[in-house]
């Protein structure tokens, strides 16, 4: 019973945030300014009003291309770099690979608030500042150790007896990389690349330090901090929701992709 | 035992010779180019980091003070709202760990025997994971906003399931005990299944045949619990300290959007890089948390490593 009890308190705690959250993107305004009366528990009168002001809104749909943009240079800024140093860690047993790997994470080892302030300093100076590419170059410095790390598992998975294999067959090393171990390393790396989508649609403190005071390159995040004291709550809400089904929907899909082992039983 | 050392020697000193030949050096760069791109990449940016970093802090905006001085540091030492952001961090940290701890714990004791839908109950428990962290403090902003707020119309007796616990609402966000306590609430809520998922990865490393003893000889689930799983545990609970007292100093965004006006270390940054405009004292206030994040996380290795001291020992 008191097992249950556990269960039935945490999931209100773990749910009942998330619901209220959806309550509000669905409440009409009239039942949010209520007037000093208590703001009722349910969807009183539910309506999409909120959604429908938002995607009829042009500087909502810039502020979402900014986004995506931003997020998908840097998933291919990132794939290009990361790719090829994973391959290198995940297939060769080298001499030296810990102190590698050591360098590859020592810049995120400092903390994202501490590690900013230089870094826009250098872009001011190199005029990146307040740019698209200064928050790609800044969003793929921090997704990059992660895709190397990611990448390298999912190139290290893959049996050693499948590269013999091409090697003898005469495959060299270009073609044993683009035609083998490339596809069967794709779920992984699916895995690495959905990851920088979600660091970089959801990340906040660099875009902000980068990007405050430039309105026309905010990604949703910084629209949401910008106007959470003058927009009503329902509004606040439906763009939460909409910052947050990618990264939910794609939460399911990385699962997914980890899960599927496309080498297991390829050796013959 | 002379003569075996210097056979060693000679062992190591012909296997780094060989190591370093030409040939092999050749061969490691033809193996290994791919991933100089990115390491240039993280090299550059790591180079940038220390060097502004370093640069900034042994500066200073007075332009009669020459590099390198302490006078960024002095300067920041004595003042109020540096010393004001320390402690708050501090017990922000303080408090936050164990938190974390504790609802990680409850959360995996919860669901690390198998029941019917554990699966679905463990997925729905990952949620505040799945919500971006804005998100989630953007939600206790409207949950905590005054004076119409869902939570101040509990507090207040507006709903007839809640009895009245306060006659007005509460300014949660102007007062900075509550703007602190709700920014703790949202950190803690949102990282607590990182922490479970430690804590689970933890209980299922532990053998149930050491369980299912305790059980045999009589022991409630609480006493099976407390003298068997927890000792057990201590290797994951000491993992999920140390990380999220981590967490806790560089927290950021919760403070930043709900207890603005009251700041932490990661807010006072801001604070002094975007409102004051001064660039040197927001890069001293980094190195001094990353010092601090340093010092606090040796602590708690040393304090960890006398507990399980203790407990071996008992």
């Amino acid at each position: 019973m008191l097992w249950f009890t556990g269960i039935i308190c945490a999931l209100v705690i773990v749910i009942g945030p998330v619901y209220l959250l959806l309550k509000y993107s669905v409440s009409d305004i009239n039942s949010i300014n209520t007037g000093g009366n208590p703001v009722p528990m349910w969807p009183y009168n539910p309506t999409l009003q909120a959604y429908v002001y938002l995607f009829s809104d042009s500087h909502f749909y810039q502020v979402l291309l900014n986004s995506v943009v931003i997020s998908l240079f840097t998933i291919a800024l990132g794939m290009i770099l990361g790719i090829p140093a994973s391959y290198v860690l995940g297939r060769y047993k080298l001499p030296g690979r810990k102190v590698l790997l050591l360098m590859i994470i020592s810049v995120r080892l400092f903390p994202d608030i501490a590690s900013v302030i230089p870094v826009v300093e250098f872009f001011i100076k190199i005029g990146m500042h307040q740019t698209y590419l200064g928050v790609i170059l800044a969003h793929t410095l921090l997704a990059l150790p992660y895709i190397i790390f990611i990448g390298a598992g999912a190139f290290e998975s893959i049996p050693d007896d499948l590269e013999g294999q091409a090697i003898i067959l005469g495959a060299n090393r270009f073609q044993t990389f683009f035609k083998l171990l490339f596809p069967l390393a794709m779920p992984g790396l699916a895995a690495a690349a959905i990851y920088t989508f979600l660091l970089s649609w959801d990340e906040f403190i660099f875009s902000y330090f980068l990007m405050l005071g430039k309105q026309e390159i905010y990604t949703l995040t910084l629209y949401l901090n910008g106007i959470k004291y003058a927009e009503p709550q329902n509004l606040l809400a439906a763009i939460s929701v909409c910052l947050s089904i990618p990264v939910i929907a794609f939460s399911f899909m990385v699962q997914k992709y980890m899960v599927a082992g496309i080498s297991a039983g390829s050796v013959k | 035992m002379k003569n075996r050392r210097i056979c060693w020697e000679m062992i190591i000193l012909s296997d780094f010779k060989r190591t370093l030949s030409i040939e092999n050096v050749k061969q490691w760069f033809f193996k290994t180019w791919p991933i100089f791109p990115a390491m240039f990449y993280l090299m550059s940016f790591l180079v940038i980091v220390l060097f502004y970093l370093i640069g900034l802090s042994l500066n200073h905006p007075c332009s009669e003070i020459n590099f390198p001085t302490f006078a960024s540091f002095t300067e920041l030492f004595k003042n109020e709202y540096f010393n004001s952001a320390l402690i708050n961090t501090t017990l922000f940290m303080i408090l936050g760990t164990p938190l974390e701890l504790i609802t990680g714990l409850f959360l995996s004791f919860l669901i690390f025997r198998s029941f019917f839908m554990r699966g679905v109950i463990r997925s729905l428990f990952l949620i505040p994971l799945a919500l971006p962290a804005l998100v989630t403090a953007m939600l206790l902003f409207v949950l905590f906003d005054f004076p119409g707020g869902h939570i101040n119309h509990i507090i207040t007796g507006g709903y007839s399931w809640f009895p009245q616990v306060f006659d007005q609402p509460i300014n949660w966000r102007g007062s900075k005990l509550f703007s602190m306590a709700i920014a703790l609430f949202g950190k803690v809520w949102r990282d607590m299944p990182i922490s479970m998922l430690i804590l689970l990865a933890g209980i299922n490393n532990i053998d149930p045949e050491l369980f299912d003893a305790a059980k045999t000889m009589g022991a409630s689930f609480r006493k099976r619990a407390v003298h068997v799983i927890m000792p057990l545990m201590i290797p994951s609970i000491s993992v999920v300290l140390l990380l999220r007292s981590v967490e806790m100093w560089k927290e950021f965004i919760f403070p930043f959007v709900l207890a603005g006006r009251y700041h932490l270390l990661g807010t006072l940054i801001d604070f002094y890089y975007n409102e004051i405009g001064n660039s040197h004292m927001a890069a001293t206030v980094s190195i001094i948390m990353v010092i601090c994040i340093v010092f606090s996380t040796l602590i708690l290795m040393k304090i960890l490593e006398l507990i399980q001291k203790l407990i071996v020992s008992r």
